[in-house]
């Protein structure tokens, strides 16, 4: 019975390395195809990577796990290996949590933490169903393909969106409401999300101004 | 008689615009109905209602219903315009042993203008023109011949910046308007009504986030009173007065309301309580990016 077994080991033992290689494979290309790339910037910003934090610079990419982190004095712009961009206001701090795309470059999950701040995602749009997701301490914004901004601190967020639509839900209550081109909406800690209003011009505008970034 | 049932029109069918997510900050008003709102916006709704009247000899009115459509379409970001298409407003008047009367009412049109927008303090202020075009209606339902322009002023005003806890959901919305008559008989009329309504919406993303079944999370009760008030020669017109509790459901879009029509004198009404239903739909919602947008917008 050895004499039967033993080739077998070695046979496991080799198809258990194989795999294992393919996945430190893929794994060592995921983390080479960067989530995105700093494409503007303006003043003093940090990405922070594993514990490390740099200065950021044009042209540098981010990755999973990678928190970006701009100042008060700070803009920055990135661009996501999906097309999406994303706009980040001075005093924002954001956390990339998930963000894959298939072989043909289109997004299959994305998914950004919003400790504080504003931030404006231009999301790209995609073939298939794949969400578009910015988590909140208290709640989340999904959407496929849109021109929005999500704002977020430890007791509130709000949405407004400029093209396309957003679900904001509640993290307390789990309540969902969809807020259309031109509208937006609020939400407080613990709290249903208000049901969403047109926003004004003078309100897009004060949300565009913060996170242009030449 | 023309002139009970015409005056009964006027307070019962007196809505010419009813606007949901009219809002200030985070305070939406609901649409009500039977007072105008408050602001333009881009809409479509529908309503009925039916009033038992005093009856009497042969030929007297005993009940009158109304069914009508009404569509409002927003020129600017502040500016519209209500159209309340006489074709659309159809009135039925049933008589003590005799054949039930029915016709369309005047054409009717509102400009609304949006002047003061207090997000912080939940306070909004409009300017609105309303113009009945006379004799486009049927007179043997109470159609005057002679038409009338009513300047009116609008408010709403939420309580949620007070610090007065579960009733912070409260608001209060109202108007003031004189109607000026083209030619006599036609009488002039100071008109005036509020509402006061609690939205459980309000209370539930405002103040406190309380374990309530879905369908009441939706609901704002209100109760409406309306006036009107004859001015100067009054050619045999009188005080009314109508009071109208009820309740309006908020979907996503869309609104449903329904309301008890309590006359509080007999020139308003002697023959009981009435009921008055709408369903409304936000065009701005439901359609954002074309026929909900503002023909001429900066957004």
């Amino acid at each position: 019975m050895p004499s039967i077994d033993a080739p077998v080991l070695p046979n496991l033992l080799r198809g258990a390395l194989i795999a294992a290689a393919i996945v430190l494979l893929s794994t060592s290309f995921a983390r080479a195809a960067p989530a995105g790339t700093v494409v503007g910037l303006f003043g003093g910003c940090f990405v922070e990577t594993g514990g490390s934090r740099s200065v950021a610079k044009i042209g540098q990419p981010v990755q999973v796990g990678d928190t970006v982190d701009v100042p008060a004095d700070g803009k920055l712009k990135l661009r996501m290996s999906d097309g999406s961009v994303i706009s980040v206001a001075a005093g924002t701090r954001i956390t990339i949590a998930a963000f894959t795309v298939d072989a043909a470059g289109q997004r299959q999950d994305a998914r950004l933490s919003l400790g504080q701040g504003l931030l404006r995602a231009v999301v790209a749009p995609v073939e298939h169903p794949a969400s578009f997701e910015v988590d909140t301490a208290v709640g989340t914004a999904a959407v496929r393909s849109t021109d929005w901004f999500v704002e977020g601190s430890a007791t509130a967020m709000q949405v407004g969106v400029l093209t396309g639509s957003v679900d904001m839900t509640s993290a307390a209550t789990k309540r969902r409401e969809t807020i259309p081109a031109r509208w937006g909406a609020r939400l407080e800690a613990g709290r249903d999300p208000v049901p969403p209003r047109v926003w004004s011009k003078a309100e897009f505008d004060a949300v565009i101004a913060r996170t242009d970034v030449q | 008689m023309a002139v009970a049932v015409a005056l009964t029109l006027e307070i019962c069918d007196f809505t010419p615009s009813a606007l949901a997510y009219t809002a200030a900050g985070d305070r939406l008003f609901p649409a009500t109905l039977v007072l105008p709102q408050i602001a333009p916006t881009d809409e479509f709704y529908v309503w009925g209602w039916t009033l038992p009247l005093g009856g009497g000899s042969t030929g007297a009115p005993d009940r009158l219903s109304n069914f009508d459509a009404t569509y409002a379409k927003t020129i600017t970001d502040n500016l519209g315009i209500v159209i309340n298409s006489g074709s659309q407003n159809y009135t039925r008047i049933d008589r003590v042993g005799a054949g039930s009367l029915s016709g369309f009412q005047n054409f009717d049109t509102e400009l609304k203008y949006l002047t003061i927008t207090d997000g912080p303090h939940e306070f909004l202020l409009s300017l609105g023109l309303d113009r009945e075009w006379g004799g486009t209606g049927a007179a043997r339902v109470g159609a005057s011949a002679s038409g009338a322009t009513t300047p009116r002023v609008y408010f709403g005003k939420g309580l949620g910046d007070m610090d007065i806890g579960y009733l912070r959901p409260l608001a209060i919305t109202g108007f003031v308007g004189y109607q000026i008559a083209d030619t006599p008989p036609r009488p002039d009329l100071f008109t005036a009504g509020f509402t006061v309504e609690y939205s459980i919406p309000y209370l539930q993303s405002k103040v406190q986030t309380l374990d309530l079944p879905e369908f009441i999370r939706g609901l704002t009760p209100m109760t409406e009173v309306l006036f009107t008030v004859p001015a100067g020669q009054s050619f045999g017109a009188r005080t009314t007065a109508l009071i109208a509790p009820g309740i309006t459901y908020a979907g996503t879009g869309w609104e449903l309301g329904i309301e008890a029509l309590v006359p509080a004198n007999r020139s308003t009404g002697n023959g009981g309580v009435g009921v008055k239903a709408q369903f409304h739909m936000s065009l701005d919602f439901l359609f954002p990016d074309t026929i909900g947008r503002p023909l001429f917008s900066q957004r």
